[in-house]
């Protein structure tokens, strides 16, 4: 009896205890995938920062290797972390089911952030759902050595299809066994830079789909035709790449267009590469593009402390945050416009034309429910590039799926 | 005195037994309830709810507390996987590559297996023990590191191409990760028959697969990885066999001696017979191995391979956890699959036969 009376004596005290710190101590799950060890040591060290700076907030943060079924099994049950890391692919169904909670105007300084990777984050309701915390885009990296040997001046950014087309030609006339002109991987991901860049839309204004109007079709006849013509290869192709950054750090391909990640991993596995990078060419339409891939931290829907959840959003995205991303030395750029600049200073200036296309690229992410779409417009460029299918039918082919998807909703 | 005791115990005993039959059921119940709950929780209740969200249109994301999640929609996610959705070729496209693996990889590992096995097993061999231990090592080597070395060995500049080069000075590299030709396309190609010469088979689609799609066989790359899948469980079936050998009582083999058999009739007449369980086993196992085959195909496909090296079990989790995922058509996939098994090992036992009364 005593006994008892004593444990139910300890329960209400402890009760009450948690009671008391609940009141001014709030803890925040915060989730998110494993990169590089460099990142990882970041964003711990961001997390430390912020705590230090509000000691009434603690933050348990997991990163986690296999985030993708993590995150999706956490949000599945309805029990998910307060913060976590979304990419750009997967927003529109995360905003579907209703998991984010829209910023409204907790963004901090929100006219710095680059409109591109707002809009990448922007659900169909106009609200923005996460904050880019760092991005990439695509360039052309061009191997200096085999434009040397071949006579040809490096690309600028008043660069034509036309110019890059020559070049890769002249590259792959020099002869040499196992080089060509021009590294080119079979990926949407990659073409699309070409495509966007030449005016094509994926959908036009009726919703109907652009993929195979003329603008479409010549950026993929365009893009294939290296492969086609000799003066390009698949990155398979030269002595079994595994893609076109492998295949550019060999010295196989004069050309390729890869994104900023490519500058650690080339400067790393090959320091005696010597090349340089400018900004995609001009399309005939006299226009030019990239895409962008971004992340950006979320808060979930089902959050009971939203101001401490967005303050830590704000600390790690806001003006600090972004210039702390531009200074640590790994690979994605800064979110922010103004942390361009100090980016550069640390990354080096020859990797302008990587910041440079984040006034005019796109990220490539298609509306919800066009799955298929996707899975088409995949297998189209696969049999494109292999050279089983020619860009018109191939293109047709897709739009027919996207129209169909179109109908049907 | 006596009969009376005795009828009187004959009589408690009467009357204990059912009490003791009870405790006895209770006992058994209890020692195997933790292995029961187990089962139930991680496998019997999981079937049951793959099942019903098979019948739902819930994406895998949404949380289940919120009460819009999904919605009942009959067999409607059957329906489009199987026979009329726009993307009805993935699923049989998986299903065709999926065939073609396990038919390929079931026989070979088996009779290679008995083979190593009856060798190992014999006594004039020396060093068995380093035998057994070189050939099962595989199985007990993680799939993925396995998968990594054959990345490795397989890649354009590996030691495969390598060494087959040294052998045929004309070999011309083969892409074996990501040459997605079919093996059975390209060794009619050999003889003069290609797509273009039959057109009418290219022009033929069933379930919009062309009928040459579907007769070329297993991509070169779906091969290597047919290779890799023989190479890890020879060993495993190895082991199996060899412990059915040593069952087999030393009179029988030495009946035969004395009656004059040879070695080949010694093995047809009285080792494969006896076998015959073990053989049932083996190849239900690899009938279930084969048709799950999961994370060699998750290690070794690449974008360019994606079509031809996507199997059935590879199908599911594409289909769950990618950007726009589906979690209703995903579980229907895994239902069908299951299906497919029990299928498969119905058909199995009737021309295998494992029921040991017929031995």
């Amino acid at each position: 009896m005593r006994k008892s009376f004593l444990l139910m004596a300890l329960a209400a005290l402890l009760m009450l205890a948690g009671a008391v710190s609940a009141q001014d101590q709030v803890t925040l799950e915060v989730w998110t995938g494993s990169s590089s060890p460099v990142e990882n040591d970041f964003k711990t060290a961001q997390v430390a920062a912020f705590m230090e700076a509000n000691p009434n907030i603690t933050v348990n943060l997991l990163i986690a290797p296999d985030y993708g079924t993590l995150i999706q099994a956490a949000l599945a049950s309805g029990d998910y972390p307060d913060v976590f890391t979304v990419g750009q692919f997967d927003l529109p169904s995360y905003v579907d089911s209703g998991v984010l909670m829209p910023a409204g105007d907790s963004i901090e300084n929100v006219d710095d952030i680059y409109p591109s990777l707002l809009e990448a984050f922007t659900g169909p309701d106009g609200e923005v759902y996460a904050v880019p915390k760092d991005f990439s885009t695509l360039g052309l990296l061009y191997n200096k050595d085999l434009f040397d040997a071949a006579g040809v001046e490096y690309p600028t950014a008043d660069w034509t299809w036309d110019d890059m087309r020559a070049a890769a030609q002249a590259i792959a006339d020099l002869g040499q066994e196992g080089v060509t002109g021009f590294s080119a991987g079979a990926d949407i991901n990659r073409w699309l830079a070409f495509f966007y860049g030449n005016g094509a839309v994926i959908a036009d204004d009726e919703g109907m789909s652009g993929v195979n109007s003329e603008a479409g079709v010549a950026a993929l006849d365009f893009y294939s035709g290296f492969v086609r013509d000799g003066i390009g290869a698949l990155p398979s192709d030269l002595n079994g790449s595994g893609w076109n950054g492998e295949a550019f750090g060999r010295g196989l391909a004069g050309m390729t267009v890869e994104g900023n990640w490519a500058i650690g991993y080339l400067n790393e596995q090959f320091p005696e590469l010597n090349w340089g990078v400018a900004e995609i060419p001009m399309s005939p339409a006299g226009m030019r593009s990239s895409l962008t891939f971004t992340e950006g931290w979320a808060v979930g829907a089902s959050t009971e402390n939203p101001e401490e959840a967005w303050a830590l959003v704000n600390f790690m995205t806001g003006s600090e945050g972004a210039a702390d991303v531009a200074t640590a030395g790994f690979g994605v750029m800064p979110a922010r416009s103004s942390s361009g600049e100090a980016w550069i200073t640390t990354r080096g200036e020859e990797y302008q034309p990587f910041v440079s296309a984040a006034e005019y690229a796109v990220a490539p992410v298609f509306p919800l429910g066009f799955g298929d779409f996707n899975t088409a417009f995949v297998e189209a460029t696969n049999d494109v590039m292999a050279g089983t299918a020619d860009p018109q039918a191939a293109l047709d082919e897709v739009a027919d799926v996207w129209n169909e998807i179109q109908a049907e909703q | 005195m006596t009969t009376t005791t005795a009828a009187a115990s004959q009589k408690q005993k009467a009357i204990r037994e059912p009490n003791a039959k009870r405790q006895e059921a209770v006992a058994g119940l209890g020692f195997t309830l933790p292995a029961l709950l187990i089962l139930v929780v991680f496998l019997i209740l999981p079937l049951f709810v793959a099942g019903y969200f098979s019948l739902t249109d819930w994406n895998g994301r949404t949380p289940l507390t919120n009460p819009t999640a999904y919605e009942y929609i009959g067999f409607q996610n059957y329906q489009r996987l199987l026979i009329d959705g726009r993307r009805v070729d993935d699923f049989y496209n998986a299903f065709k590559n999926t065939f073609y693996y396990a038919f390929g990889v079931i026989p070979t590992q088996t009779i290679i297996a008995l083979v190593l096995a009856v060798i190992v097993n014999q006594r004039w061999l020396r060093g068995r023990g380093i035998f057994r231990t070189a050939f099962y090592f595989p199985s007990i080597t993680s799939s993925i590191v396995v998968s990594m070395i054959f990345l490795f060995m397989f890649s354009n500049t590996g030691p495969v191409n390598g060494a087959l080069r040294a052998l045929f000075p004309n070999f011309q590299n083969v892409s074996w990760l990501t040459d997605n030709n079919g093996v059975i396309h390209n060794i009619l190609g050999l003889i003069g028959i290609t797509a273009d010469t039959v057109p009418a088979l290219t022009e033929t689609e069933i379930f919009r697969i062309s009928i040459w799609e579907w007769i070329s066989g297993p991509s070169v790359a779906m091969f290597t990885i047919m290779v890799l899948a023989i190479w890890t469980t020879i060993g495993t079936m190895m082991v199996v066999y060899l412990a059915a050998l040593q069952n087999i009582p030393s009179q029988v083999y030495e009946a035969a001696q004395v009656d004059g058999a040879t070695a080949w009739q010694t093995f047809r007449r009285i080792t494969l017979p006896l076998l015959k369980p073990t053989t049932f086993f083996v190849v239900t196992l690899g009938l279930i191995g084969t048709f799950q085959v999961f994370d060699q195909i998750y290690i070794l496909q690449s974008n360019v391979t994606h079509r031809t090296t996507m199997s059935i079990a590879y199908l599911v989790y594409d289909q769950a956890f990618k950007t726009d995922p589906n979690m209703g058509r995903a579980t229907a996939i895994a239902i069908t699959l299951f299906v497919i098994i029990f299928i498969a090992t119905l058909l199995q036992r009737r021309f295998v036969g494992g029921d040991r009364s017929e031995t």
